[in-house]
């Protein structure tokens, strides 16, 4: 799940010093999860700013509190349509992309970003979670028995270890980060794949993390593409399927 | 009923000036039951302390404790079962951490931690109910109204 | 054996003699599992002796806060009567169906106007007379009318009339006239009432001996020697000097504290040669609370032999040792001596052989437990056999059952035993009775008709506000008229009135009259504490068609009027606030309902032993179908491998009788060689699939599961004590070779026994409690068998709990060497020239002695099984770090888990002798019985509820429940679900929610909210 934080008071403060009536709008997926953007948040936030902002700004200001189930898709987005007429801008506490999916709906009202996104993660033990996915783009978990370099590597490096690595800590810090490629060779050797890590694996290709702007994740049967993408997309598809034939022929 | 009973003691505060608005969150089976116990046996403490009953100090939330302050409270204080003797196990252990949690909040916001504690006590300790009464009661006395409530 | 109880006559009613925890306990799982029952005691409130007590070991949980919810259990439950300051005096009858004589003292005040407020003894003019108050151990004073504790139940006032002046004749009736409920009746008479009960608990209790009987302690004559029941007034919170420890003498804090344990215990002397089993433990925990209490407390506690026997308590001490500077000598001490120049207690000691001599602020004397001149009376009236000491015998394998059949026993009545053991005897008590008057359940239970619900839901709130005068107890302090007229000002509020006592028959009567005629759909009473009146109003709420949960009170007399007498004018305005934040949550109040589920009508029990077996012909015999489930090809377990009880009868007819009783039993299933490989559901609708050795599995639906599963001996590793060597051998293995003729007593000449093997070292850090008894045991038998036989027993501390003290002065009798050893310096054993060799450091001697011998026998521990860990797994329950399973609450609910309808029973629990094991499998079959009596389950109305819509599935719930109870529903991104009949109502997973999709009824955020919103926006007016 996507994790992340709250800002602190003082920083939200600050981008909403010029605004009276706020909507704080939380998210009741991932962040609600990892327990930083769900309607307790939003009532803890709404009841924290009111008191600091009195306290800091010398004013009252009126705050909107609202959630709805998911912050990545727009037919949410419009469930607050008739609050964000109402208001003069929104602290938004579901992930980054949550903040600029409203950015998108409603432009005209500011939006400001009550959480710091920290990535992808998985529950540690309750209340802590720890990331394990980067996104990069180019899955190569196959070969690390399924420990990800990329994520939990402090150099990121992809053949390791390096010489910093002592009793199976990181010396970024030997007392709480432990050495991914240490862990990587424990689990390859209980599955018997010891020899991949003397494989030297290529550079990675950064391409595919965020070479050529933003990232899309597309799932074709679902994604209304435009006519010349469609096209474009059709004409691949057969030229596969012809090479593919072709490929049979000769053989058969 | 113990003759005895009337020593303990309470202290006098002047009548005049600030007097704090305090409410407490209490749990059922140990310090409401406590504060009970601190009218039969008729200990007197701060009349400016209003408690809530909650079944157990786990149902206490952090909003609950920044509505307080929001609604104009100088004081807060959540007062459970002995830890290890919670009438639910450990809800007394979840109130505490998120008392923790509004404190840092409190601080962050320049309402000020101290006006928030967790405090334990058992059932029959009415005497600890008093005392913490006081503690809180003069505690905020000295630190003066809520900043919110000065504006 | 088997109790057929189809009508027979039998009644479905029990009469329970004693009021303290036994009482309790027994009456209440009797009451849930439908009998009527009545609780008489002498007292004028139930409670008993942990009412006194500050702290209980070996938890330091505080007593008040675990007893108070039972008392009020007790005193609200619809089937539970109870009869203050009464006495059986005849008893008709036979088992199913007696009369018992009541003897009921007057009280000279109307229980049914008295309201508890306490006015008259506030009022009443016997202060000079310096009346001692009992229940504080006569330390401080109470009146001729009293309470007999704050937190009594009935909360009833009562008059001695060995003090009132008015029934002395003289001219007074203060009470009377301050009395604002009519309540005092001067005429009041002793009454004789005849009750028709099935069966009879006797409960009568304990006093502690008399320490006047051992003068040499100068008990009486030094005002600083104090008895420990003393001690723990002194301690506690709600004691004579609200916990502030102090000497008598002068009233200084004391900074050196002896005990001297075994005061009229292990004593033939003086008649009592039993030990009184819990001293040692609430020395213990009266030596830690002092020290808690006074900072640097310096403590010595005085021995003889340190019995820490129960679960948890060697580590216990070792903890009051360790951490609490407590020290233990052992010594025997002769006589305390009084330094007259500062009351200074002077104690003479032995230590390292040598005398020393300390002086003492104080000195706390652990007297022993014994039956009341009461009980012993009690025991003449029922009928019933004791034993030489008083105490009431009972069957060797099934104490609760006393010579009259019908009648049982239980708690410090049957032995001296502490609180736990106590409620597992007691509630084992109340099973026999189950099984005894089976389906007479039911027949006798009142059961209130009430009129239809009228559904208020979506009506604006009429509210109606009474406010209480409570006597004078709030109007003398309390402007109750003006709290009215604020009450009337505010929003809703359609009705508002001050009565003189809203609690009383006459007031609700017209409160109900009100509330039909104004169409109010919300009450708020401003009166006492809703701990103990809030069930009454809500009771008076349905009798008027509206849902008992649109009820909110405020407390403005315990935690106003009560606390604020000086300041009546700001105690109004309190009051007021404390009105309207009352009348703002009432506004939110929502129609409430309990939900119910379907009892699936049959038990599993776990373990074919001696502990599975009786629970499930307990159950049986109850009525219901069982389902035993036995991992081996036999029944019988453990015990088949004991050979000899104390006396010396063949344990093993206990066992063939049993097992007899469970094959020819048509309401036992039994699988043999079987598990349980999955279990699902919850109280009352468990499935669980139960696998076979061939891997058969079989469904089966059932209410309620009883883990039975037991332990096992303790194997010594090769070479530990000479283990594996020729003549060395185990205990059991001796007993065994005995009885079975493989080896003739006649042929030894020296023979050594070694306790604690595989007991309280590091491996094991327990006591398995039942091997001092087993070495004495054999001992006395090899004796008797060849009085020739040197015996030698290489112990610790010699724990003969209770009655088996007689046991182990026998064996002394009979020239048994005891040799104590350190746990640092334990025996040597050598093979020497054919024959065995011990050597060991006598600690007594102070010198090293060698012991020949032809065996070494090795007192071999209890250890937990192996497959314990599965279950608990399987199970979901929760083991101790010694392997045991770990129960509810070690003090109330031992036979419990914290998940409800799963019970625990025998040495699975911790290690016990099998008269105890079967005494708590009965109490496992009475909490069994106690569900599968009812057709369904009823929850809480205050309970935890899922909005489904907004759950984001995070787990959090699942994850901060004390209980497990939230699970979740494999839906969507998978969505929370708590079962209302399990929850326990904590709201813990509310206050962490992160998505705000659980609420917790009675207590919601919008309900709260309101409360901390109208507390800080209403100005009051000043004035």
């Amino acid at each position: 799940m996507i994790v992340a934080e709250q800002k602190p008071m003082e920083e939200i403060a600050e981008m909403i010093k010029d605004f009276n009536k706020i909507l704080i709008l939380g998210c009741g997926g991932c962040v609600s999860v990892c327990l930083s953007g769900g309607e307790k948040e939003v009532g803890i936030m709404a009841s924290a700013l009111k008191m600091f902002v009195k306290n800091n700004q010398n004013r009252d200001i009126e705050i909107k509190e609202m959630t709805i189930s998911r912050q990545c898709d727009w037919e949410y987005f419009d469930m607050v349509k008739d609050a964000m007429a109402e208001v003069e801008a929104c602290v938004c506490i579901g992930c980054g992309a949550g903040v600029q999916g409203l950015v998108d709906v409603y432009p005209n009202v500011p939006i400001f970003p009550g959480l710091n996104t920290g990535g992808l993660a998985v529950g540690k033990v309750p209340g802590v979670w720890e990331e394990r996915c980067a996104g990069c783009g180019n899955c190569i978990l196959h070969l690390t028995g399924g420990l990800c370099p990329i994520a939990r590597c402090s150099k990121h490096i992809l053949n390791g270890p390096c010489g910093g690595s002592e009793k199976g800590m990181c010396e970024v810090d030997p007392k709480t980060i432990e050495c991914v490629w240490h862990l990587i060779y424990e689990r390859l050797k209980s599955i018997g794949k010891l020899d991949n890590i003397y494989k030297i694996m290529p550079m990675k290709d950064w391409s595919t993390s965020s070479d050529g702007g933003v990232r899309h994740l597309t799932r074709e049967d679902m994604a209304k593409l435009d006519a010349e993408e469609e096209h474009k997309k059709n004409v691949e598809l057969e030229k596969k399927a012809e090479e593919a034939e072709a490929a049979a022929k000769s053989q058969g | 009923m113990s003759d005895h009973q009337e020593q303990v003691a309470v202290k006098e505060k002047p009548a005049e000036g600030f007097v704090p608005k305090i409410v407490a969150f209490t749990c059922n089976f140990c310090a409401y039951a406590a504060a009970d116990l601190a009218g039969s046996t008729r200990t007197e403490y701060p009349v400016n302390i209003k408690l809530i009953r909650v079944p157990c100090t786990g149902r206490v939330d952090v909003v609950h404790l920044l509505k307080a302050f929001e609604h104009g409270a100088d004081g807060v204080y959540v007062a459970g079962c002995l830890e290890g003797n919670c009438h639910f196990a450990e809800g007394n252990y979840w109130a505490k951490r998120r008392v923790r949690y509004a404190k840092k909040i409190l601080d962050e916001i320049g309402v000020g931690s101290r006006r928030l504690e967790m405090f334990n006590l058992s059932a029959a300790m009415f005497g600890r109910f008093v005392e913490v009464a006081n503690i809180m009661n003069d505690r905020i006395t000295e630190m003066g109204p809520s900043p919110l409530n000065k504006k | 054996m088997s109790d057929n109880a189809k009508g027979n006559g039998k009644v479905g009613s029990v009469l329970v003699v004693g009021g303290g925890i036994a009482g309790l306990e027994a009456a209440l799982s009797l009451a849930d599992a439908g009998y009527l029952t009545t609780i008489v005691t002498k007292d004028a409130s139930v409670g008993g002796r942990m009412a006194q007590l500050d702290k209980t070991f070996p938890t330091n949980d505080c007593s008040t806060c675990m007893l108070s919810p039972r008392m009020v259990a007790v005193g609200g439950h619809p089937n539970i009567d109870i009869m203050v300051l009464s006495n059986l005096t005849k008893l008709e009858g036979g088992p199913g169906n007696f009369n018992a004589h009541v003897h009921k003292k007057a009280t000279y005040v109307d229980f049914d106007k008295c309201t508890g407020c306490e006015e008259c003894t506030k009022k009443c003019p016997t202060k000079p007379l310096n009346i001692p108050n009992e229940f504080n151990e006569g330390i401080n004073t109470r009146r001729a009318i009293s309470l007999m504790f704050p937190q009594a139940v009935p909360k009833k006032c009562f008059i001695d009339p060995n003090y009132c002046r008015q029934l002395q004749g003289k001219k007074c009736g203060v009470c009377e006239k301050v009395c604002k409920a009519g309540a005092i009746n001067y005429n009041d008479t002793d009454k004789d009432i005849t009750l028709n009960v099935g069966a009879v608990i006797l409960a009568p209790g304990y006093k502690i001996t008399d320490p006047k009987l051992l003068g040499e302690y100068g008990y009486g004559r030094n005002p600083n020697v104090v008895t420990s029941l003393e001690f723990e007034r002194l301690l506690s919170a709600s004691g004579p000097y609200a916990g502030h420890v102090q000497r008598p003498s002068d009233n200084a804090e004391p900074k050196k504290i002896a005990f001297i344990q075994c005061v009229g215990s292990r004593n033939e002397r003086i008649g009592r040669g039993y030990c009184s089993s819990v001293c040692c433990m609430y020395a213990t925990k009266q030596a830690i609370v002092g020290a808690e209490h006074v900072r640097g407390l310096d403590v010595t506690i005085f021995y003889k032999d340190l019995r820490a026997f129960g679960k948890g308590f060697d580590r216990y001490w070792e903890n009051a040792r360790d951490n609490y500077g407590v020290k233990y000598k052992r010594s025997m001490i002769s006589a305390i001596k009084e330094d007259p120049a500062n009351n200074n207690c002077v104690i003479r000691y032995i230590e390292d052989g040598k005398y020393k001599e300390e002086q003492f602020d104080m000195t706390v004397l652990s007297c022993g437990l014994e039956p009341s001149p009461e009980a012993v009376e009690l025991a003449k009236t029922a009928g019933v056999e004791v034993n030489k000491y008083n105490f009431c015998k009972g069957e060797e394998y099934s104490p609760v059952e006393t010579s009259r059949p019908g009648v049982f026993v239980c708690g410090a009545f049957e032995s001296p035993k502490d609180i736990p053991e106590s409620v597992v005897q007691s509630t084992g008590a109340a099973g026999k009775v189950m099984s005894l008057l089976g389906d007479t359940r039911w027949t006798l239970t009142r059961k209130k008709e009430y009129p239809p619900e009228i559904d208020t839901s979506g009506q604006e709130p009429r509210i109606g506000v009474f406010v209480c005068h409570c006597g004078l107890n709030i109007a003398s302090v309390i402007d109750v008229e003006k709290v009215r007229d604020e009450a009337k000002k505010i929003d809703g509020v359609v009705y508002a009135d001050n009565l003189l006592f809203t609690c009383s028959q006459d007031s609700q009567d017209g409160i109900k009259k009100i509330v039909k005629e104004n169409q109010l759909n919300r009450v708020v009473i401003a009166a006492c504490s809703p701990r103990t009146h809030e069930p009454l109003f809500r009771e008076m709420l349905r009798d008027t068609g509206i849902n008992p949960y649109l009820f909110e009170m405020a407390n403005i007399r315990d935690q106003d009027s009560w606390v604020h007498g000086k300041r009546p004018k700001e105690a109004t305005v309190k009051a007021i606030e404390l009105m309207r934040m009352a009348v703002a949550k009432s506004k939110k109040l929502e129609m409430l309902h309990k939900s119910t589920l379907k009892i699936v009508k049959r038990a599993l029990v776990l373990g074919g032993g001696v502990s599975g077996m009786s629970t499930a012909l307990n159950l049986a015999d109850q009525g219901f179908e069982v389902v035993l489930v036995e991992q081996s090809d036999h029944l019988g377990g453990e015990t088949l491998n004991l050979r000899t009880t104390l006396d010396g009868g063949d344990i093993r007819e206990v066992v063939k009788q049993k097992i007899a009783a469970v094959n020819s039993n048509n309401n036992i299933t039994v699988h043999f060689n079987s598990k349980i490989v999955d279990i699902n559901g919850g109280i009352g609708h468990f499935k669980s699939i139960i696998q076979d050795a061939a891997g058969n599995k079989t469904e089966v639906m059932h209410a309620t599961v009883t883990i039975a599963t037991g332990a096992v001996e303790y194997q010594p590793k090769d070479g530990e004590y000479g283990f594996g060597g020729d003549g060395v051998l185990t205990v059991r293995s001796l007993e065994q070779q005995v009885a079975d003729g493989q080896l003739d007593p006649k042929s030894l000449k020296d023979l050594v026994f070694i306790q604690c093997v595989g007991s309280r070292n590091d491996e094991h850090k327990y006591c398995s409690r039942v091997c001092c008894t087993a070495t004495v045991k054999n001992a006395i038998h090899l004796k008797e068998k060849n009085p020739d036989l040197n015996i030698y027993v290489m112990y610790r501390d010699i724990r003969t709990y209770g009655m088996r003290e007689d046991y182990y002065r026998k064996a002394r009798e009979m020239g048994v060497i005891f040799v104590r050893f350190d746990k640092e310096q334990p025996p040597v054993v050598a093979q020497s020239g054919g024959r065995l060799a011990v050597t060991v450091f006598d600690q007594t001697m102070g010198r090293e002695f060698e012991f020949p011998a032809d065996r070494v026998a090795l007192a071999s521990g209890v250890v937990a099984r192996d497959n314990a860990i599965d279950v608990s797994r399987g199970f979901k329950l929760t083991l101790n770090t010694d392997g045991f399973f770990q129960e509810a609450h070690v003090k109330l609910q031992p036979i419990d888990f914290a998940s409800e309808g799963e019970y625990l029973c025998g040495t699975a629990h911790s290690p016990m002798s099998v008269d105890e094991a079967i005494s708590q499998s009965y109490a496992a079959a009475a909490h069994a019985g106690s569900i599968l009596g009812r057709d369904e389950l009823e929850s809480d109305a205050c309970v935890a509820v899922v909005n489904e819509e907004l759950c984001a599935g995070c787990v959090t719930c699942v994850r901060v429940c004390p209980y497990g109870i939230p699970k979740m529903k494999n839906v969507g991104m998978g969505i929370a679900e708590i079962s209302p009949v399990e929850c326990h109502g904590c709201g813990t997973c509310v206050g962490q929610c992160p998505a705000k999709a659980i609420e917790l009824c009675g207590f919601k955020d919008i309900q709260l909210g309101a409360m901390i919103e109208e507390l800080f926006t209403f100005e009051p007016d000043p004035a």
